[in-house]
């Protein structure tokens, strides 16, 4: 029973966090029709430059700064690459923005190594919060808790309550009327590719002490923040909440059950090979849970796709 | 007598809840040449992509020679013999005006999904490209990326790559929006010419192309058919000049 | 009629295919040194694939991000084939198991277009994706078909021999790529040329439209996804023949992102864009890869600069110099053109140097001596600092201030009158 309120609080705090990504991502998209590629380069970007901050000035300032510097960045590239690539169509837009990605892993490698670096939690983080039979859960994963959901309500907010946000909303509804009545004004392409990459930067920064920061972490998070907003449906927040919070649970709990297709075999009746190193079925005999809990989000994405190609929550003329 | 080339039967849409088009009945006999007039927003190029499967209908019935064509995919009302053009020009950008008008010609030729035939090397083929080509008066640009053609040119190939098809109905959107007169007249000889013998469905804004084409007119308003009959008895019908004529007819 | 008479037509289409014959023939015995048989089996290869992910992107429209799956499982296919035929279990001739790969390659292709085809644009590039990263996670899992981690390798000398040949040597095994090569793209070419093919540029251009010309968009994307799939297939059987071995690192989303990086920097508009693009992109990998281990960042930047700066590729550069040459008007382009070489090149030099003294500095610190563009320094001092930083700088500048007169000259030369730019 505490390993599965463990593996909640941990699937939550891990959904939450694609969340964070998967919600900059779906607002690019909603706005510009473009699917970020490069989105979880940003994401890397915000747990390196934190990193680098916290090695000179320390962690907090790093949480406030690293987001602020992504988003300039995520703005300049806007405003200095994406826009150019704008004219020659969708395809070459979906290009650029893999390109892109392979330039930052490339760059961060260049400039960081191609090692994981020391980005720790604060010591004051460094104590447990929550302590139950079957484990225990770190403050700093409270800590990640609470931003996100913060994160999550000043979204809500923003994007309910302020102008800006009903221009948005109304956005992601009717992009065609948006733009008709004057809003998509370049500056607010600019402003919105920057916030949504600025996000991604955030979620970096919260992320990369407790997942490790190395070179290869905007690859491993990357595809499942797509499989997130593709299978909530592309354009939709609530899509992609969903969604993000289902894979979050789905690997959380995947990774922590070491069910073993042997296991089930054996309850079906099946007699369990001896040499099973020379079986024919061996692999299946080996199988287990754990090792299939990383496909399991591409597997949900292309049945999603199959059965509806809108995703869960996509509108059929988006 | 055969049935009628096109028949709408009670055709109802709506677009989330607001219904758009309010119970269409329209029939078109063979070789009519059959204009729909209508204020903006009638709904004249809804009822277009319902009869050629672009939107779902919401209920009711559409005939092509008697065959029922309800809510079939716009390549097999096609295939049926049913071919439209559009209001906005929609051709393929990037290939030559030649490739625009071969490959509307393929499926009509019976060429289907074919990968063993070459299109270089089938005469029949591309002789009735090049006469196409030649009756759209585009000779002189055979080769020339569609994209860059002039307006009026594009239109004249829109126009083309509709009747290239051999279809018996032919719908046409607009085919004269936002042309010079003379551009009008060459377009209106256009349309004169080659869909000669075959049923026509125009839907038009400049009353002088209606009342110089069209046997028959119908008067669309809000969704609903409210006259139907000769250029003179709609000219004169009452509540055509006051729903909608008259206004058009002054500024003409 | 436009196309002349049918004589001399076949006469210029078949010209092109002999000379190439001809060129493939030949070139093993130009390229005799070390190595440069090995580099050409390498480029046949990715010719192959690259052509094959152009009927997808180029013709198709359609962008794939998990194209080298079906060259991957053609492959692994084709080294297990090899390894029956080895044990006798059945009679194959080497020089047909790249048809074995091709079929293996159709048939996923068959499967898995039947679903991703219904859609172009974002929703099939995810799929693409998705199942890329699924084929890739299987290698590790299935291990009795992929081999896990070291994968699986096979003999290709153990074949029953093909008119006494055994394919010892990389020679022979050229030969065999050269065929395949030759064969695959004259069929592709062919396939362009089909009803299918022209109706595959017209769904890319204006989907809409061509199924109101009476064309499923759907099945048009299925055909091209099902031959490009075949084609991939044939890369990979003469992948498996070359390299004996095929693991998880020839269908993973990294060896799908080399062909789309090295097709697009072809030229994707074009037939011979790939080509160009295999041959330029393999022969950059294979030479500047042994000088410097920041291969992939320059691979990277220059990738993004030609979806920036020439959507269409080198081929595309080149080809939108016939305008100002049938206009007679070359000569306009060649002076502002080697007024901004030099400088361009001094930036290149000084950027390229700079960010390779840099990551010299850092990670062979220990290392005083460096050498670089065959010059060879002390990198404790200032001084090679000093001299790049200022090539850089100076090169920019003019640059910048000569691209002006490039502008202007390529306006004039290309302006035809009547006609807007």
């Amino acid at each position: 029973m505490d390993l599965i309120i463990i593996n909640i609080i941990d699937g939550l705090i891990y959904g939450l966090l694609l969340f964070m990504l998967s919600s900059g991502l779906t607002l690019i998209f909603s706005m510009m029709g473009v699917l970020n590629l490069s989105h979880a380069a940003f994401y890397m970007l915000g747990a390196y430059f934190a990193y680098q901050i916290s090695l000179v000035i320390g962690f907090w300032v790093g949480l406030i700064v690293a987001p602020v510097l992504v988003t300039i960045l995520g703005a300049l590239v806007e405003r200095y690459g994406l826009r150019r690539v704008h004219q020659y169509g969708h395809v070459p837009e979906l290009i650029f923005t893999f390109g892109l990605f392979f330039v930052i892993e490339e760059s961060v490698q260049y400039i960081w190594g191609r090692n994981m670096v020391p980005y720790n939690s604060p010591e004051s983080l460094n104590f447990i919060a929550i302590n139950l039979a079957g484990g225990s859960i770190p403050a700093y994963k409270v800590f990640m808790l609470l931003v996100s959901v913060a994160i999550f309500v000043a979204l809500y907010y923003v994007l309910a309550r302020t102008r800006i946000g009903m221009i948005i909303q109304a956005a992601l509804s009717y992009p065609k009327t948006v733009e008709a009545l004057g809003h998509n004004v370049p500056l607010v392409f600019m402003g919105v590719f920057g916030v949504g990459t600025g996000l991604a930067g955030l979620a970096g920064v919260i992320a990369g002490p407790s997942l490790t920061t190395f070179p290869g972490m905007a690859f491993l998070l990357g595809s499942i923040v797509f499989v997130c907003v593709v299978v909530g449906g592309l354009g939709s927040l609530t899509g992609a909440f969903l969604a993000s919070l289902l894979i979050g649970w789905l690997q959380t709990f995947a990774a922590s059950y070491n069910i073993g297709a042997a296991d089930i075999l054996i309850a079906m009746g099946y007699e369990y090979p001896k040499d099973v190193y020379y079986h024919p079925w061996r692999d299946l005999w080996t199988l287990t849970l754990p090792q299939i809990g990383p496909i399991l989000p591409y597997l949900l994405l292309i049945l999603v796709l199959v059965f509806r190609p809108y995703g869960l929550f996509g509108r059929r003329d988006s | 007598m055969a049935a009628e080339a096109l028949k709408l039967d009670n055709v109802k849409k709506s677009f989330s809840g607001t219904e758009i088009i309010r119970g269409l009945n329209l029939s078109v006999g063979q070789n009519e040449r059959h204009a729909i007039i209508g204020p903006n927003g009638a709904g004249k190029s809804t009822a277009y992509n319902l009869i050629t499967g672009r939107y779902e209908v919401s209920s009711g019935q559409i005939f092509l020679n008697g065959q029922e064509i309800t809510n079939l995919q716009p390549y097999e009302v096609k295939r049926k013999g049913l071919s439209r053009s559009f209001q906005i020009t929609n051709i393929f950008p990037k290939m030559s005006v030649f490739e625009n008008v071969r490959c509307s010609l393929l499926w009509a030729m019976d060429y289907k999904y074919s990968f063993w035939h070459m299109v270089g090397k089938q005469p029949e083929l591309n002789e009735n490209a090049e006469k196409i080509i030649e009756e759209l008066n585009l000779k002189e640009r055979r080769d020339t990326l569609a994209g860059v053609l002039s307006y009026a040119e594009q239109r004249a190939l829109e126009i083309g790559i509709t009747i290239a098809g051999g279809s018996e109905v032919i719908l046409l959107d607009e085919p004269t929006a936002g042309m010079s007169v003379s551009e009008t007249e060459y377009i209106v000889g256009l349309i004169r010419k080659v869909t000669e013998g075959k049923t026509l469905v125009v839907v038009e804004h400049d009353m002088g192309v209606v009342f110089d084409l069209a046997d028959k007119i119908s008067v669309l308003v809000y969704g609903e058919i409210i006259a139907t009959g000769t250029p003179i008895e709609v000219k004169e019908n009452q509540a055509v000049q006051e729903a909608y004529l008259g206004a058009a007819m002054e500024d003409h | 009629m436009a196309n002349g008479t049918n004589n001399t037509m076949s006469m210029s289409s078949v010209l092109p295919w002999i000379i190439a014959a001809i060129a493939l023939v030949i070139l093993p015995f130009v390229f005799t040194g070390g190595g440069s048989i090995t580099i050409m089996n390498q480029i046949g290869i990715t010719i192959v694939l690259a052509m094959s992910y152009n009927m997808l992107l180029g013709q198709g429209g359609m962008l794939s991000f998990g194209h080298a799956v079906y060259m991957g499982l053609g492959g692994f296919v084709a080294v297990h084939v090899m390894n029956i035929v080895e044990y006798q279990e059945i009679w194959l001739p080497l020089p047909f198991l790249p048809l074995v790969g091709g079929l293996v390659g159709l048939g996923f292709a068959t499967i898995i277009g039947s679903f991703s085809t219904r859609k172009a644009g974002t929703v099939f590039a995810m799929i693409s994706l998705g199942i890329g990263e699924l084929i890739a996670a299987c290698c590790i899992i299935i291990t009795v078909f992929f081999g896990g981690e070291e994968g699986i390798s096979g003999d290709r000398t153990m074949a029953p021999p093909t008119f006494g040949i055994e394919f010892i040597s990389q020679k022979e095994v050229y030969f065999l790529i050269a065929f395949w090569v030759l064969v695959s793209t004259f069929l592709m070419y062919l396939f362009t040329q089909t009803p299918v093919g022209k109706m595959a540029n017209a769904v890319r251009d204006n989907p809409e439209r061509a199924e109101f010309v009476g064309y499923s968009m759907r099945w048009v994307r299925f055909v091209s996804f099902c031959a490009a799939g075949f084609f991939a297939g044939v890369a990979g059987g003469l992948f498996a023949i070359n390299f004996e071995i095929l693991t998880e690192l020839n269908l993973n989303l990294n060896a799908s992102f080399t062909v789309l990086l090295a097709t697009y920097i072809g030229g994707v508009g074009f037939f011979l864009g790939p080509i160009v693009g295999a041959i330029l992109f393999t022969l950059l990998q294979t030479v500047i890869g042994l000088k410097t281990d920041l291969w992939a960042l320059y691979t990277g930047v220059v990738f993004i600069l030609t979806v920036m700066f020439l959507p269409a590729g080198i081929t595309g550069f080149f080809a939108m110099h016939l305008v100002p040459w049938h206009l007679g008007r070359f000569g306009m382009l060649l002076k502002p053109y080697a007024k901004i070489f030099l400088p361009a090149l001094m930036f290149v030099i000084g950027a390229v140097g700079l960010t390779e003294l840099v990551n010299h500095s850092r990670h062979h610190g220990d290392e005083v001596l460096m050498s670089l563009f065959w010059v060879e320094f002390n990198t404790k001092s200032a001084v090679p600092y000093i001299v790049l930083v200022l090539l850089t700088a100076v090169g920019f500048w003019f640059s910048r201030l000569f691209a002006r007169e490039v502008k202007e000259a390529w306006g004039d030369a290309t302006f035809v009158e009547g006609q807007g730019r």
